[in-house]
């Protein structure tokens, strides 16, 4: 599914969180977004998921408008949100919580199939099928976001912050899962903060700051660019010592 | 003696949990307080004389249609009123109060002060255990728990039942799989308020009938639903069992004052230790 944002603005009050983001993200493709703490990528997925009102500009899934429609006929449509927190349903199962991902699809037999693939992304997930998503440790939950995101068979996946909070080990596990939903031919944005992880997993990377798009290129640019690794990539560091450090050897073996 | 207690606990807790099962579920997805569920509960148990004592219908036949024509009445209620207080919990209870008025007006006008006498389809008693039981109020028990565990297997089995838990944990969690709020809304109060016109029908051939009997089933469903935790259907029913036994003991022991007096005593204390309820969360 190809995504088209154009002149995208969203206002919190009179706080402008988005100040006219343009961005084209081809069908079949990876986008990060990366950029500081309160930058505005997760109000960006609000605005594709209908959750956050636009106040200006427009967007397009595969050329057509989503203005007018409500969140449930988006997610219909074919787009999913793994939302920064997780927000599991905390009183339900993983089980649970997996199936109402896939609320709005009627095709038991490919809910079913779906459900195993997810297991077998996740084998976590299976041991704690019956655990209610309160239970969970912090990866596990994270886990169970992206795979109730998955439950909905979307052909665009927003994934906001799926590294936060994980132990190193956990990241890696979290990048190849990434990396093998996107090979399936999901067009996925990537929010992070974990740029070095977000760049590694994406073919273009967009840069956000205090609202606006301040950088559009290809991944392997913007994580060679200079400027980018010193105010995201925590380039201070020489480059042969980065392997041994806390984030980079979260991020080492998805380096490309 | 402890047989008796025992059964007098399983009918009271069988109604307490009826009545508060439909008020803690609408609290629980719309965060609606419905003060006027004790007017559902009156109008099953008119609705159910008219079908039986004006109509003619067998108690048996009227007594499911009576449920289900109370079932109808909350989906208008929640389209015309209460859908425009979703998550307004003060404004959804003064609202509710004005509706209760209003039904027990109308039903004042209709049918009297003086509620009609209604016919009893059940009658007799059976002897379990050396205690003599009227079958009439065995029924009510049976068909009580029957309806609870119904109410039960919806909301833990179906695909609806799946959809108002998740409205109800996180409305806009809900959305982002594809759940509209809106359509959980009608079918929260159809079932709530069914459960309710259930309560009257089942029990208004046990006692009399009249406008404000509403007022002492909201005071039970409220005192069940504060002390389980407002919206918590596990809290509900521990809570059901705790003053049907309250109930129960103190009836045999004393007499219903008291007991009703202990009801409200173990209430405010429950609340001191523990402000959200047995279940609740703060
Ligand atoms: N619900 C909200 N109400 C008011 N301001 C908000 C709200 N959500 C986010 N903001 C503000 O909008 C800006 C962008 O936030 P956000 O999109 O969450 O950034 P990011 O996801 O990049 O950390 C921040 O200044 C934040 O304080
Ligand atoms: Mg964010």
């Amino acid at each position: 599914m190809r995504l088209e944002l154009q002149d995208v603005s969203a206002r919190y009050g009179a706080v402008v969180a988005l100040d006219r983001i343009s961005v084209v993200v081809p069908s079949g493709t990876t986008a990060a977004i990366i950029g500081a703490n309160g930058a505005g990528k997760s109000t960006l997925l609000g605005t594709i998921t209908g959750l956050v009102p636009l106040a200006g500009g427009r967007i397009l899934v595969d050329g057509a408008d989503l203005a007018g429609l409500p969140t449930e006929q988006r997610v219909r449509g074919g787009i999913a949100l793994s939302p920064e927190g997780r927000r599991l349903f905390p009183e339900m199962t993983v089980g649970e919580n997996l199936l109402s991902g896939a609320y709005a699809r009627r095709d038991r037999r490919a809910v079913a199939a779906d459900l195993e693939r997810v297991f077998a992304l996740f084998p976590r997930l299976l041991e704690r099928r019956g655990n209610l998503g309160r239970n969970l440790s912090g990866g596990e939950q994270q886990m169970c976001a992206i795979g109730r995101a998955l439950m909905a068979a979307p052909r665009l996946l927003l994934l906001d912050e799926p590294s936060l909070g994980l132990a190193p080990a956990v990241v890696v596990d979290m990048a190849r899962a990434i990396r093998a939903i996107a090979a399936t031919g999901v067009t996925v944005v990537l929010v992070e903060q974990n740029a070095r992880l977000a760049l590694a997993l994406a073919e273009t990377g967009h840069v956000l700051e205090a609202g606006r798009l301040v950088r559009s290129a290809p991944a392997r640019d913007l994580a060679d660019d200079p400027e980018v690794q010193r105010a995201y990539l925590g380039e201070l560091l020489p480059a042969d010592r980065r392997a041994s450090t806390n984030g980079a050897a979260i991020c080492a073996p998805v380096v490309r | 003696m402890f047989q008796q207690f025992l059964v007098v606990l399983g009918l009271t807790a069988a109604i307490y949990m009826l009545l508060a099962l439909g008020f803690t579920l609408i609290f629980g997805i719309m965060r609606v307080v419905n003060f006027a569920h004790g007017e559902f509960v009156m109008l099953g148990a008119y609705a159910v004389y008219v079908l039986q004592d004006v109509v003619g219908l067998d108690y048996f036949v009227a007594l499911p249609l009576a449920a289900l024509l109370v079932g109808l009445a909350g989906v208008l209620a929640e389209i015309l009123i209460f859908r425009r207080f979703t998550g307004d919990e003060l404004g959804s209870m003064i609202v509710a109060l004005a509706l209760a008025v209003s039904l027990k007006g109308a039903v004042t006008v209709i049918f009297g002060v003086e509620g009609p006498p209604i016919s009893r389809a059940i009658t007799g008693a059976v002897e379990i255990g050396g205690t003599l039981l009227p079958k009439d109020q065995l029924f009510a028990a049976a068909v009580a728990v029957l309806a609870v565990a119904a109410t039960h297997l919806l909301m833990t089995r179906s695909r609806l039942g799946l959809a108002m838990r998740a409205v109800a944990q996180a409305p806009d969690v809900a959305r982002l799989q594809g759940i509209s709020p809106w359509r959980t809304y009608p079918a929260a109060f159809a079932i709530g308020c069914f459960l309710a016109g259930l309560a009257g029908a089942l029990t208004a051939p046990l006692y009399s009938i009249e406008p404000h009997m509403g007022d002492a089933a909201l005071m039970r469903a409220f005192v069940v639903v504060v002390l389980g935790g407002l919206g918590s259907i596990p809290g509900a029913l521990i809570a059901a069992f705790v003053l049907g036994a309250v109930d129960a003991g103190m009836s045999i022991l004393f007499n219903p004052t008291i007991a009703a007096l202990t009801s409200f005593g173990i209430v405010i204390a429950v609340l001191i230790a523990r402000p959200a309820g047995i279940l609740g969360r703060a």
